[in-house]
């Protein structure tokens, strides 16, 4: 393995004023390194080297700022490297002024790393807090994620796992759930862009999180935001309903065309499930999900779904659509607290229902078990 | 000739006239060699010298044209200024026509202010939008905005006129850029949540009627195979009356022609009743037909006569108890009536035996259907009125 003095003579190399050609050598090693898990600890007990790379993206040469990017993403798929990540005072902010930036080269890069430190709670608050120390606020966030060609060279379709990541925390929830501005709204028509599932699974991420939150599904429901269609378009395929069951569709989902095509991409299937469970955990979110005929799509998906996973999930769904609804007083799953002495009058069905609500929101919330954030993205 | 001369006359009259009191009397009020170079010192071409202060009573010419040139010196973004609250105040009377004539008046002067154009574009707009000119409210908007990109009124004002011109993508883009500067703007929030609702169901319509289109083209593609199999030929109605059928001569290829015919032929007894042929159960075809009377020149429409039934079937309910009021000598009963159809392009008439099923009638090689509708001519067996009309035109009997 690497020596120290091998560490100091590499040092030497990664500065600005360096040889272009033996300081691309220097950050194509280290590229290297950063590849694998012992190149991870190694440089790990080096944070001058990783300072040295995060000064070095600033390089006249582009293929230096190439690898130092890809270097930094590769170890902010490492959790162990993201406290030092984020402990470096010119890291984060550097990011962030950049990703403003409309003609920036490597914005996508950024958001990736971004997304990246943002997975994990400890990270996540570091990561919330440097952007607001930065003057960045969300809206500016969602509005560049909704300005199409805001970057010329950059999609910036990794900002829609950030925000999912960022949901975990109470302060982003509750400006994307704002009932005075249009953030939810907005978002909303992401759930069916074409031209990338990072960015469709990067909002339905962002969706199921807020929907932990139950004071809100009414007006989720309502008129004001209308959520339901665009749950459930990414669901609904080519199959003919009777006039009966169109008229009882939100409109969004009437006569839909022969060409029509399901969501590709299993994972995002399945959120989208979880999110439409979470949305029958309430007694007026059942209500609604019922009355708008839920059931007959739910019915088609039923048929036509292959994973076994996403299958689960359905058939949760459909149990919760055309199940009795619970005794008085316990409508609510997510708050129902349950006395020893009623928990044993439980279905298991709905026991096993609830625990398992109980246990998605708990992976959420405290996501160093988290199963369903994206956006891991090593690189070579 | 006579009149003009009296006219000729009456001029010299008048003129002799005139002439005589001109004799007579002094010109009043000339000027006179005593004041006539006072009197042209007021007019301001002639005077040598402007006075110091100017009376409008005594020099009222001088005082226009002072006015007029005072006027001149005003900066423009003042008189568009003033313009624009003279247009206001129209406004506030609900007199939008002024109002438009005093904001177009102020546009007009092309002053270098960007506001207050904006604001005369938006206000423009505003007396537009009331006389329920839209496009003309939405051209004042999109020109208030390049005047002024963040002037919220013009945004609120364009998102407002595009949703009533059911432009809703174009709303929404308003709406967004008006939200962009005022996230919490109430009014703009409304107008997005209500032109992205019209934009929805206005979607749901055009595939409601695509689904609905797509299922009128099956059954109408199924009835004409279902006609094609049967061999039942189609003729479009008469402005080629001696022209050969063009089911005839293309195959099938007339007989969507034929069909489209149905719904756009207004001389069609279908336009009426709006019955027209039609698929039913079991792979069944329903026809509208024509009953002819000639002898009393009256008609019968039956709407829905299945290709299974037979004449008799129809004619023994509708000639059985009870006769028409027009069968005065009461010989109409069902028993008595004879069924034929016309071969026009032959001059003939064909016999039908009234127990033979609709569709065997209509498999005849000189049966052509007109307009979508069968017609076939009834008479009373034996009739005087019978034997005049075989006796006009060749008739195959049974």
């Amino acid at each position: 393995m690497l020596s120290d003095v091998t560490a100091e003579e590499l040092m030497s190399f990664l500065n600005l004023d360096t040889r272009p050609d033996i300081k691309g050598q220097a950050t194509e090693y280290i590229l290297g390194l950063s590849g694998n898990r012992d190149g991870c600890r190694f440089l790990q007990t080096k944070p001058d080297l990783i300072k040295a790379l995060v000064t070095l993206t600033t390089d006249p040469s582009i293929a230096i700022v190439k690898d130092c990017y890809h270097t930094l993403i590769n170890l902010s798929a490492d959790e162990t490297m993201h406290r030092l990540l984020v402990k470096n005072p010119d890291f984060l902010p550097m990011l962030f002024k950049n990703i403003l930036d409309p003609g920036y080269m490597f914005a996508d890069r950024i958001c990736t790393i971004l997304t990246n430190l943002s997975r994990h709670m400890k990270t996540c608050k570091e990561v919330f807090k440097a952007m607001q120390e930065q003057g960045i606020s969300l809206a500016q966030i969602v509005e560049i994620f909704c300005t199409e060609d805001y970057n010329k060279q950059a999609s910036l379709h990794y900002l829609g796992p950030l925000l999912s990541n960022l949901t975990q925390l109470p302060e982003t929830r509750q400006f994307i759930l704002d009932k005075d501005r249009c953030v939810v709204q907005r978002l909303l028509p992401y759930t069916q862009y074409e031209a990338s599932t990072i960015r469709r699974g990067g909002v339905i991420g962002t969706l199921r999180n807020c929907c932990f939150d139950h004071v809100h599904h009414e007006w989720l429901l309502g008129e004001a935001v209308d959520i339901l269609p665009f749950l459930l378009l990414p669901l609904a395929g080519p199959e003919e309903l009777s006039e009966e069951e169109n008229e009882g569709l939100p409109v969004d989902l009437q006569y839909l065309p022969e060409d029509k095509k399901r969501e590709e991409d299993p994972d995002i299937r399945k959120m989208l499930i979880e999110t439409l469970i979470l949305l029958t955990a309430t007694k007026v979110g059942r209500q609604i999900l019922k009355t708008k005929n839920v059931y007959a799509i739910m019915r088609e998906f039923h048929n036509w779904e292959k994973e076994p996973h996403v299958v689960a999930a359905c058939e949760k769904l459909i149990q919760a659509l055309i199940g009795d609804e619970p005794e008085p007083g316990m409508e609510n799953l997510l708050e129902v607290e349950i006395p020893n002495d009623v928990e044993v009058k439980l279905k298991d069905m709905e026991a096993k229902e609830l625990e398992q609500l109980e246990k998605d929101k708990e992976d959420l919330l405290n996501p160093d078990k988290a199963q369903h954030c994206a956006g891991i993205v090593r690189m070579m | 000739m006579a009149s003009h001369a009296q006219t000729a006359d009456d001029s010299d009259d008048d003129m002799d006239g005139f002439m005589e009191r001109f004799k007579k009397e002094k010109y009043s009020n000339a000027f006179s060699e005593d004041n006539w170079e006072e009197e042209f010192n007021k007019v301001p071409m002639f005077m040598k010298t402007a006075p110091e202060d100017i009376d409008p009573l005594k020099h009222p010419e001088l005082a226009a044209i002072q006015s007029i040139i005072h006027d001149d010196d005003r900066p423009l973004g003042e008189q568009a200024q003033s313009l624009k609250d003279e247009g206001n105040e129209y406004f506030k009377e609900r007199n939008y026509k002024k109002a438009i004539v005093s904001y177009t008046a102020g546009l007009q002067k092309k002053c270098s202010d960007c506001n207050v154009n904006a604001v005369l574009h938006t206000n423009r707009a505003a007396a537009h939008f009331h006389l329920g000119n839209m496009r003309s409210a939405l051209n004042d908007a999109v020109a208030a905005k390049k005047f002024k990109p963040d002037h919220l009124k013009a945004l609120i004002r364009g998102a407002t006129c595009c949703l009533e011109l059911k432009k809703y993508t174009d709303a929404l883009q308003w709406c967004e850029e008006g939200l962009k500067l005022q996230p919490t703007d109430k009014k703009l929030l409304e107008l997005r949540a209500a032109a992205d609702k019209h934009k929805r169901v206005a979607e749901r319509d055009a595939r409601k009627a695509k689904v609905q289109e797509k299922k009128e083209r099956s059954e109408r593609e199924a009835l004409l195979a279902a006609i094609k199999e049967r061999g039942v030929k189609l003729r479009m109605p008469p402005p080629r009356p001696k022209r050969q059928s063009e089911s005839e001569d293309g195959g099938y290829e007339g007989a969507s022609k034929a069909l489209a015919g149905l719904d756009l032929d207004g001389l069609c007894s279908t336009e009426a009743t709006g019955a027209r042929v039609f698929l039913g159960e079991q792979g069944i075809i329903y026809w509208p037909v024509l009953f002819l009377y000639p002898e009393h020149q009256q008609t019968d429409f039956i709407s829905a006569f299945s290709e299974s039934s037979s004449f008799l079937d129809h004619l023994s309910h509708m000639f059985g108890e009870e006769l028409p009021p027009w069968d005065t000598d009461r010989k109409y009963s069902f028993k008595n009536l004879q069924v034929f159809f016309e071969d026009e392009e032959r001059e003939s008439l064909h016999q039908v035996n009234p127990e033979t099923t609709l569709l065997k009638t209509l498999q005849h090689k000189r049966y052509f259907v007109k307009a979508g509708t069968p017609s076939f001519i009834i008479l009373v067996k034996g009739s005087p009125f019978c034997k005049k009309f075989f006796s006009e035109r060749k008739t195959y009997l049974l």
